[in-house]
């Protein structure tokens, strides 16, 4: 077909800048649906990436049986971390110290310096343990918390609904009837850590007047021994103590959230739907406004499918543009923006996914919006389109 | 022929729009499982031991280190097996397990955290334990073919303490079904 006389790929490139308003209209109508499709493929990217990066397969939780897998409802009794320390063997060691984090974990409701009303936080009471078994915790900013300290993570802001500036280190907030002074800011490789607050846990438990905890988080040697912990709790069921691995807790969230995920991908398609309607409508436009240009190049002798060819070229190169307008915008103005959930915060990612799922998306909206009204216009007579006004 | 070689190029300038800048990698969350190296059939008897008693029985009656032969069914426990280890839980023969929300009758539990305590008095754990009475470290169910609702009868050794904990260190497993 190729072989046949085709217009030059120029002729196709010059007609884009003959029409320049409509070609932009076009051109922005278009980036806007992709970068449409982008937030959405972005924020169901960055929801996944959260909560597989909080679960480690190395480590496992220990919690109350009774809490039906929610921790916040959790109550064990504070000697659970020395015990699985005395009687669990595989626990990994380093410097010394093994990697056994009692924490204590819950909602609850948080007050920065500018917020009228508190929002719902999640703070965790912590040991110097907690950064050995939760290995993606950087500290990023300021030190460690000292007594009446806090630090916080990076997308922490965005949970409480509060401004970027009042969780900078130094400010300070309030919770449970006390004020804490933010010693520090920490990334958790994007993980849903970075949503929370973490507090020393015997200052937390004081101003909680509680002497329990919520969890006690394990780092084993290997996956593999994590089944050693699940055997140690079904053999003590006096403590009423169950075992999940982390990867695994972390999992199941994930099929929680899972319908979530599949209305993005419904939203994802009703837009790409929509965008092939919208560049439907201005390629008909397009297509109609040249007949008389169409039937006069058929009459010089071009074929009907150079004419389809040069029309789809066209198409196809405005939509290509609006993608890669839609990519820069998505990875300038998306990348990274701060959402809030129930289970924290998390960022939207435009990884190579997104970005790919955008470029086909653009492609479709070029090729399948420009063939429709193109073969109509080539469907009319030479004679009666050379007429036609 | 221009437009064959225009399109190629717009097709190769695509390409690094397709492959992004970001990384894709996840860290593996399959936990790597050893190769069943036991072999089993030392485990399995052919004919069922004499003197069975349920598991509720059994609690009631036996001292630590007693020679115990159990009967029941593997289950009790939403997920009755310890992943990678020769161990499950075995539930009484007079009992069964009933969804949530059918509501428990006589004789009857679920899964849930509501039968937690009734699961308690009326399960045991099972251990597979080779000469040297170290638990054997290949899953139950590839080391001696059996799957959650078998009925069993379990021969070995109990294992109980002060708290009320009670398990079997097993060295023999008739499947009856």
């Amino acid at each position: 077909m190729l072989g046949q006389r085709l217009l030059p790929w120029d002729y196709g490139v010059r007609n884009l800048f003959r029409r320049p308003s409509r070609s932009l209209l076009t051109l922005g109508g278009l980036a806007v649906v992709v970068l449409l499709v982008l937030v959405v493929v972005g924020f169901i990217r960055g929801l996944e990436k959260s909560l597989a990066a909080s679960g480690s397969p190395s480590v496992v939780l220990v919690y109350s049986l009774a809490s039906a897998a929610d921790i916040e409802n959790s109550s064990i009794p504070a000697s659970t971390a020395a015990l699985l320390s005395a009687s669990v063997e595989g626990v990994r060691r380093s410097f010394g110290e093994e990697h056994v984090s009692p924490e204590l974990y819950l909602g609850t409701r948080v007050k920065a310096a500018s917020m009228a009303q508190p929002g719902l936080g999640l703070v965790r009471g912590v040991t110097t343990s907690a950064p050995l078994v939760r290995g993606s915790v950087q500290l990023i900013e300021g030190s460690w918390p000292a007594t009446g300290e806090v630090m916080v993570g990076r997308l922490a802001y965005s949970k409480l609904g509060a401004p970027h500036a009042d969780l900078a280190v130094g400010e300070s907030v309030e919770f449970d009837g006390r004020s804490w002074r933010i010693s520090g800011r920490f990334a958790a490789a994007g993980s849903a850590f970075e949503s929370e607050i973490w507090a020393p846990l015997p200052d937390l438990q004081t101003a909680l007047r509680r002497q329990d905890l919520s969890l006690v988080a394990v780092g084993m040697q290997s996956p593999d021994r994590v089944a050693d912990v699940d055997l140690f709790c079904r053999e003590r069921v006096d403590l009423e103590l169950k075992a999940v691995a982390e990867s695994a807790y972390y999992a199941s969230l994930q099929r929680h959230y899972r319908p979530v995920r599949m209305l993005g991908w419904a939203v994802v398609a009703l837009v790409a739907g929509s965008g092939v309607f919208a560049g439907l409508n201005t390629m008909y436009g397009a297509v109609v406004g040249r007949v008389r240009e169409l039937a006069t190049l058929q009459a010089l002798g071009f074929r009907r499918r150079a004419l389809l060819l040069t029309l789809v070229q066209e198409a196809t190169l405005l939509a290509c543009g609006a993608g890669l307008v839609a990519c820069v915008a998505g990875l300038v103005l998306v990348d990274g923006m701060a959402v809030r959930f129930t289970m924290g915060a998390f960022a939207l990612r435009v990884d190579s996914v997104a970005i790919a799922i955008g470029c086909v998306v653009a492609a479709l909206l070029g090729v399948v919006g420009a063939i429709p009204p193109a073969i109509k216009a080539m469907r009319l007579p030479v004679v009666d389109a050379i007429k036609a006004v | 022929m221009k437009l064959r070689i225009s399109l190629t190029l717009v097709a190769a300038a695509a390409v690094p729009f397709a492959t992004g800048c970001g990384s894709a990698s996840n860290a593996s969350t399959q936990s790597a499982k050893p190769a069943a190296s036991i072999d089993g059939d030392q485990f399995l008897l052919a004919d069922e031991p004499g003197g069975a008693v349920g598991v509720i029985e059994a609690r009631e009656n036996t001292s630590d280190g007693d020679e115990v032969v159990l009967v029941g069914r593997i289950g009790g426990a939403a997920d009755p097996w310890i992943e990678g280890r020769a161990a499950f839980t075995l539930l009484d023969p007079s009992m069964a397990v009933v969804d949530e929300s059918a509501g428990m009758g006589e004789g009857q539990l679920c899964t849930a955290d509501c039968c937690a305590t009734e699961r308690q008095a009326c399960t045991a754990l099972v251990k597979f334990v080779d000469g040297s009475g170290a638990l054997v470290r290949v899953g139950a169910r590839e080391l001696l073919g059996v799957e959650q609702g078998d009925m069993v009868v379990v021969r070995g050794t109990a294992k109980r303490d002060d708290s009320g904990n009670f398990q079997l260190l097993a060295t023999g497993l008739h499947a009856r079904n």
